[in-house]
């Protein structure tokens, strides 16, 4: 009974709030990429056909609070939090609630979960620890999975494995990626790898699997990884 | 139109209002501080309480279905470690770690030995995860579970659906952790003047405010904080406690403060379980503090007790044991009709 007293209180409060404004769906797209190549894993491994021949099995990473910038004012936010796996296509597109008049030409975002909500406890949806981005050992979200193999690794199978995460000063690994953009219904954000990659010492480092110094600075290669194609 | 929002929005106030109803399963002392729990965001109530209990005991949870929480937390010894061959520690802390009692963890602000974990609603993760506990993940024991008819009935009294997720999961085991509240020892009686001390638990008493309360602070018997006290470090275990998380020296040797309720049945003693009775924690405070950078302060001092004064300490110790806690049907085996 309650609760269907709420839904309907629900329903009215939406009704009114939706009379109000006019909402548009905007879509945000994530490539991650390897070069030109792009780089999408839900059937196979990628593989470069490069002189690297590195191989990328995992990818994926926390994206929050985006915003849109027009110079120097923000002119829309929204405070959700998405995973965004190169396993699974449903993931790579996000639709984003921006009314049509909002102008900008900066896109502003945070790679990762922000200290706050890591020590929130249990939540839902792209939060859920069944996402398999917590670490269980010890408290605290993985902001980005990176992994694959690289003949530089000297490691079982040549594999290199990332798990990059910590909340707590001075291991805090959250970044905030700012780009900039021209106003479309459909952004589109590429994930150079290769740039990534490349600039890792992969011989040396290939296991991160804890908050460390080397966990900050590789987020920060992945975050300058990010870039828009014109 | 404003109005009607108005209307609406009270509207909605009271229906909240009628949630703010906590479940029977969560009382203690009006001279307790407040709990630290953020209550607001996970509720308690009968139902919830009840699945985190059967989830508790369910083996369904490892990945040989062998293990339940309650192999290494059992009820008769405060919920710490009744076999310790069982316990091998939390995944980078192999065979090093003892379990501690669960009990009044509604005030604690972290979790384990070095507080690697920051809220109690993720703790049930560390066991679950571990090859060398219960072996499983979350995702997999959700699945396990929406395959028996037993979980989608509890999940739909509790939550109105009968969907289960990593978040519901852990959140019904933490009720069920909540709500192992331990106030009814002597101890409880005496601050409420329902009952006496005997005079040598009163010369306990006092010793144990002189010499100890600093750290295991009334009435939780903790200050929640981590603490070097001294103990020498395990040369093959090389367990450094609370650096190991904070990667900063001046943390070196700290573990969090335990509880010392129910102390006398939860032995073995400290993160190693290294000490099998509480004579031989009190030789470690009187004869074996190892001085460090990070001792505690309280304990550059020597402590100086008598035989005589162990004897009072120790019989104060026992008014803390609690057999109502441990002897409680709701925090037992569930035992249910399907
Ligand atoms: C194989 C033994 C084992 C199993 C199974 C186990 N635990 Fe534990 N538990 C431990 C050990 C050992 C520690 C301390 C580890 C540390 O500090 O690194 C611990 C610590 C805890 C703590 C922290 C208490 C405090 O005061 O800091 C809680 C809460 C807890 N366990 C709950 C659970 C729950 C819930 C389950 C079931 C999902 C569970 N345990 C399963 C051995 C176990
Ligand atoms: C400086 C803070 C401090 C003081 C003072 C202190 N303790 Fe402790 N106590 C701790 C810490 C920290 C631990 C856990 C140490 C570990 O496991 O490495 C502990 C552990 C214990 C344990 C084992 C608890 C368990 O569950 O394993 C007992 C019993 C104990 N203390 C009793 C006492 C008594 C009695 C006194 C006074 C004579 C005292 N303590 C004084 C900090 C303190």
């Amino acid at each position: 009974m309650m609760r269907i007293v709420k839904m309907i209180f629900l329903i009215m409060l939406l009704w009114l709030i939706g009379s109000e404004t006019v909402m548009a769906q905007k879509v945000l797209e994530f490539h991650p990429s390897y070069g030109k190549d792009l780089v999408y894993l839900a059937d196979s491994s990628y593989q470069s056909n490069d002189e690297d021949s590195i191989t990328i099995t995992q990818f994926r990473f926390y994206i929050s609070d985006i915003e849109l910038w027009n110079d120097k004012n923000k002119t829309w936010e929204e405070h959700n939090f998405h995973l965004i796996n190169a396993n699974e296509y449903q993931t790579l597109r996000i639709s984003l609630a921006i009314p049509d008049d909002i102008v900008y030409d900066k896109i502003k975002f945070k790679l990762g979960i922000d200290s706050l909500t890591n020590v929130s406890g249990a939540m839902g949806g792209d939060l859920d620890p069944m996402k398999g981005m917590y670490w269980t050992w010890q408290s605290g979200y993985i902001n980005v999975k990176l992994e694959g193999n690289s003949p530089l690794c000297k490691t079982r199978n040549n594999a290199f494995e990332f798990h990059l995460g910590g909340y707590h000063t001075p291991f805090n690994c959250l970044k905030t990626v700012t780009l900039p953009i021209i106003k479309s219904d459909n952004i589109k954000l590429y994930i150079d790898l290769k740039k990534a990659l490349s600039s890792i010492n992969l011989k040396m480092t290939n296991q991160i699997m804890t908050p460390s110094k080397l966990a900050v600075d590789i987020s920060e290669k992945i975050a300058k990884a990010f870039e828009t194609r014109l | 139109m404003k109005k009607t929002i108005v209307v609406l929005l009270l509207f909605g106030f009271a229906i909240c209002a009628f949630k703010e109803i906590r479940g029977i399963y969560f009382r203690y002392p009006s001279y307790w501080p407040k709990p630290i729990y953020n209550f607001n965001k996970n509720q308690l109530t009968t139902e919830k309480t009840f699945l985190g209990r059967v989830l508790f005991y369910d083996p369904i949870l490892s990945k040989d279905s062998n293990i339940s929480c309650a192999s290494c937390h059992s009820q008769h010894t405060a919920f710490s470690q009744i076999n310790h061959s069982y316990s091998k520690g939390i995944n980078h802390q192999i065979g090093k770690r003892n379990a501690p009692a669960l009990i009044n963890l509604a005030w604690n602000s972290s979790f384990m030995w070095d507080g690697a974990v920051n809220n109690l609603e993720m703790q049930a993760l560390a066991p679950m995860s571990n090859p060398t506990e219960m072996n499983e993940t979350i995702g997999h024991v959700a699945d396990k579970m929406k395959h028996t008819t037993i979980y989608p009935k509890l999940f739909y009294k509790a939550f109105g659906d009968s969907a289960i997720n990593g978040e519901r999961v852990l959140k019904c085991i933490t009720q069920f952790m909540l709500s192992l509240v331990s106030c009814h020892s002597k101890y409880d009686s005496v601050m409420e003047k329902q009952a006496k001390f005997t005079q040598q638990e009163e010369r306990g008493y006092l010793l144990f405010k002189k010499n100890c309360s600093s750290c295991h602070k009334e009435p939780l018997f903790t200050n929640d904080k981590f603490e070097n006290d001294g103990l020498p470090i395990n040369k093959t275990l090389n367990d450094v406690g609370r650096m190991l998380i904070t990667h900063d020296s001046a943390n070196y040797l700290q573990f969090r403060v335990p509880t010392l309720r129910n102390i006398q049945i939860s032995y073995p003693y400290m993160h190693d379980g290294r000490f099998s009775n509480l004579v031989q924690v009190l030789n470690h405070y009187t004869k074996g503090i190892v001085r460090s950078n990070s001792l505690a302060k309280p304990l550059l001092k020597p402590i100086l007790l008598t035989n005589n004064d162990k004897k009072n300490l120790i019989a104060f110790l026992s008014t803390l044991s609690d057999t109502t806690f441990i002897t409680e049907k709701q925090y037992s085996f569930p035992v249910f009709v399907n």
